[in-house]
């Protein structure tokens, strides 16, 4: 099965050249960014997320029990 | 087939709502209730008889045969830890039965480092209906009923 979300996901963080770090915690993904003001939030919940927090430059996308799947093929993309 | 889930520590249930994590509190991932562990370093258990299907230092999931997974998140921001006073027992994909000893970890120190050591027990999407016999409060042992899931 071919699973766009990493892709999807990581262009509404604002794209490779704007992740710093990522990981994934078993539902969510605890992203670092350089810059956090360009998140796209509705592509985000587009992309599948139940869920966004933001805290400055650190975003957490919730998106269930996959996230260390996702976390990993996302960090395969950077 | 009635899903009993045990307490993986000793301690106070503590509703999800209380829990200071918006993905917990807001049963994101889905509903089920916390427990405030007492004392120190003790052995975090298996809720349910299944595989470990998601295991980190500070949390894990274990997943039955009939595909209910029961996640425990032992404290809040924890992963921040990088696995440090945390010591698996157990392996990713490894057999394991309710009430058996998973990690053991230290609630009091995540308390010393800042966090809080609070321990959410999620039936993963689930919906709430489906949890019955939850308690709101009073103190629970570990391996001791925590709810039922339908």
């Amino acid at each position: 099965m071919a699973d766009d979300r990493p892709e999807k996901i990581l262009a509404a963080l604002g794209g490779a050249d704007n992740v710093i770090e990522i990981e994934g915690c078993i539902t969510r993904l605890r992203c670092e960014l350089e810059d956090g003001s360009v998140v796209d939030e509705a592509a985000l919940k587009s992309a599948g997320a139940h869920g966004v927090m933001k805290m400055g430059s650190v975003v957490q996308v919730v998106v269930g029990p996959e996230a260390d799947t996702i976390a990993g093929d996302i960090q395969d993309l950077l | 087939m009635s899903l009993l889930v045990l307490s993986p520590v000793a301690g106070r249930v503590t509703p999800m709502s209380q829990v200071p994590d918006p993905v917990f509190a807001g049963s994101m991932v889905g509903p089920g209730v916390a427990v405030m562990p007492s004392g120190g370093r003790q052995d975090a258990l298996s809720p349910v008889d299944g595989t470990v299907v998601t295991l980190h230092p500070h949390a894990f999931v274990v997943a039955t045969e009939g595909g209910q997974g029961v996640l425990v998140h032992l404290g809040i921001d924890t992963v921040k830890q990088k696995g440090e006073g945390f010591t698996l027992h157990v392996v990713k994909g490894e057999s394991v039965r309710a009430g058996q000893p998973l990690i053991s970890w230290d609630p009091d120190a995540v308390t010393a480092a800042g966090y809080s050591p609070v321990v959410p027990v999620v039936a993963l999407d689930a919906d709430a209906e489906a949890l019955s016999g939850l308690p709101d409060g009073g103190d629970i042992g570990a391996g001791e009923q925590l709810f039922t899931w339908d």
